[in-house]
């Protein structure tokens, strides 16, 4: 079995997730048939020979612990190697919200994502802008939009069969935003000439950031299907099983608040 | 041996009492060794008139063709009065104790060395055409320095005479072969092999693997653990003398059990835990499988763990035939003087 990119997936049982809280959702995680949990840790060591799970500290190898619980919505697990009682190193995060289990990228990962989906955006951009191009001897170069109508239409009844299918909802990217800023300013980049590629950067997303939602109100649905197609071909984080939960967090937050 | 009596020995501390034996824990004047001495009980007087137990002699006349590191050394024997009286180099726990340890977690690489030298040991005998028959967590002694020993010879006997029947009367019922359950007379190390299967899943989930409480229930359990044995899985299983149709259950993958194993160690226990005995692993071939040569490495002896000395045990705990209870325990024993070698 080929390995699946673990950003791509997601895990959950429904029996379960009416009962989950902080107490128990180690176990959750710890069920068989969720491919994050490796069922060779020492958790599983531990409750194997049913001993108790006081001994993890005095145990050295990879473990899980409850890292953050924000009950009853979201409880992050982390998979550390633990070198001594008082030393470990994180491995990996993961991320339980609303019951489903997913993996939490790295920031390379979410780096590399979000490159790709500008580098993609504007590449779309460009082909299409190209595609409206006319050359006449007489009259040299000249815009020619009237068969825009055609394609549009061509694409939209695509559109209607995957519609959710973006990237990432707005309320991700502004949050993520927030973080990578955040990282920005404790982490400041040492030489100018990197920072001079950042700016440009973020112009890339943001510009990318007002493409997306002209998709959303305007033509340009053609955009919809490339972009799915090219972020699973580059493993970048974002997938579909995310985009559908990675929605709730607003609905959630109107909720709390 | 050296000619010896029983002045050469002073008695330390008692270790604890089985059916045919009391243990002792006694220093070699000469030496200075801290040995166990076994004194074999004299028993009826009807047994008595028959000459020395049959174990002792079994356990006499095995182990002195025995050394291996892996198997435990009968340092001298000595008669006093009508008393017969078994040195052994003395050994500090077992892995019945390990195993019931509530403060150990034996890690993957701990099970590993166990195996190894259980297995060890256990090829060595087989080699010298001896069966062990008695193969129990309490009789895999385990010194300070973290090597292990295969104890107990009371039930060890020669193998591989066709024409000799043995009695299927042998090994611990939980430690039980199926073949023996159903009354086999001609079998061989396979037994062995079923036992080290059985404490293999016990150092994994540090209870009993298969605790029946009768021979019936034994079975029934082997069963709704393996599956029950067709004709075709285990062929001639129904000419067994005390075969019974069992009512049919569906085998279990051993992965479901031992959930935290690798896939490597599945595999041995696999091959131990085979129900028909001629595809049951030898020693040998247990030892050449992947995992015995895979990560991790078995842990190194004096990295193994050892149980606290000063353990909660309480003293009223039933004294076990080589069980290496505290020390202080002889100490409250009344009469102690009155016992001699």
């Amino acid at each position: 079995m080929a390995k699946e990119n673990p950003l791509h997936i997601s895990w959950h049982d429904t029996n379960f997730i009416p009962f989950l809280n902080a107490t128990n959702v180690l176990d959750y995680f710890s069920d068989k048939s969720n491919s994050f949990y490796d069922r060779t840790c020492n958790n599983e060591l531990v409750k194997m020979q049913r001993q108790s799970m006081d001994n993890l500290k005095n145990m050295i190898g990879t473990e899980y612990i409850l890292l953050h619980v924000k009950e009853p919505i979201l409880y992050v697990v982390r998979k550390q190697h633990r070198h001594s009682p008082e030393e470990t190193t994180p491995l990996t995060d993961y991320y339980i919200l609303a019951g489903r289990v997913y993996q939490a990228p790295d920031l390379g990962n979410v780096f590399n994502s979000r490159l790709l989906s500008t580098v993609h955006h504007l590449q779309q951009a460009f082909d299409e802008a190209n595609s409206f191009a006319r050359y006449h001897p007489q009259k040299g170069y000249s815009w020619d939009f009237s068969s825009t109508k055609a394609v549009t239409e061509e694409k939209k009844e695509v559109k209607k069969e995957k519609p959710k299918e973006e990237p990432s909802s707005y309320f991700q990217r502004q949050r993520v935003d927030i973080l990578l800023g955040e990282l920005l300013r404790k982490f400041p980049v040492p030489q100018i000439a990197t920072e001079q590629n950042k700016p440009d950067e973020d112009k890339n997303s943001t510009s990318n950031k007002i493409d997306t939602n002209k998709n959303d109100t305007t033509k340009v649905t053609i955009k919809q299907e490339p972009v799915d197609e090219v972020v699973s071909n580059n493993n970048s984080t974002a997938t579909v099983p995310n985009v559908q939960i990675k929605q709730e967090p607003p609905e959630k937050k109107m909720k709390m608040g | 041996m050296a000619p010896s009596s029983y002045k050469k020995y002073e008695k330390i501390s008692f270790l604890g009492e089985g059916q045919f034996a009391m243990v002792y824990k006694a220093r070699n004047i000469e030496t200075d060794d801290i040995v166990a001495v076994k004194k074999i009980k004299l028993g009826s007087k009807e047994e008595a008139r028959d000459g020395i137990n049959r174990t002792a002699l079994r356990e006499i006349k095995l182990l002195q063709e025995l050394s291996h590191e892996n198997v435990i050394g009968l340092l001298d024997v000595f008669g006093h009065k009508s008393n017969v009286s078994l040195v052994f180099e003395f050994i500090d726990t077992d892995l019945e104790i390990i195993i019931k340890d509530q403060k150990i977690v034996l890690t993957p690489g701990n099970i590993k060395s166990y195996l190894i030298q259980t297995l060890k040991g256990l090829e060595y005998l087989h080699r010298s055409w001896i069966m062990h028959r008695d193969l129990k967590p309490n009789n895999l002694l385990v010194n300070s320095a973290g090597i292990l020993k295969v104890g107990d010879f009371g039930l060890a006997k020669f193998y591989g005479s066709p024409s000799r029947i043995n009695t299927h009367q042998v090994v611990t019922r939980w430690y039980r072969a199926p073949e023996l359950l159903f009354g086999a007379r001609h079998y061989a190390t396979g037994v062995d092999i079923w036992a080290v299967g059985c404490i293999l899943a016990e150092l994994l989930l540090r209870v009993p693997f298969l605790p029946g409480d009768s021979d019936l229930n034994q079975l029934d359990r082997i069963f709704s653990v393996f599956g029950t044995p067709s004709e075709e899985l285990w062929p001639g299983v129904k000419l067994l003398p005390d075969y019974i149709q069992f009512k049919p259950y569906p085998a279990i993958p051993l992965k479901e059990i031992f959930t935290a194993c690798s896939d490597d160690l599945i595999e041995v226990a696999d091959k131990m835990f085979s129900l028909y005995p001629m595809k049951r692993c030898t020693a040998t071939e247990a030892l050449k499988m992947p995992y015995f040569s895979n990560r991790p490495p078995p842990t190194e002896g004096s990295k193994l763990p050892m149980p606290v000395k000063q353990s909660e045990e309480e003293p009223s705990g039933k004294p076990n035939l080589k069980r290496k209870l505290l020390d202080q325990i002889s100490d409250s024993i009344p009469g102690k003087k009155r016992l001699q070698f």
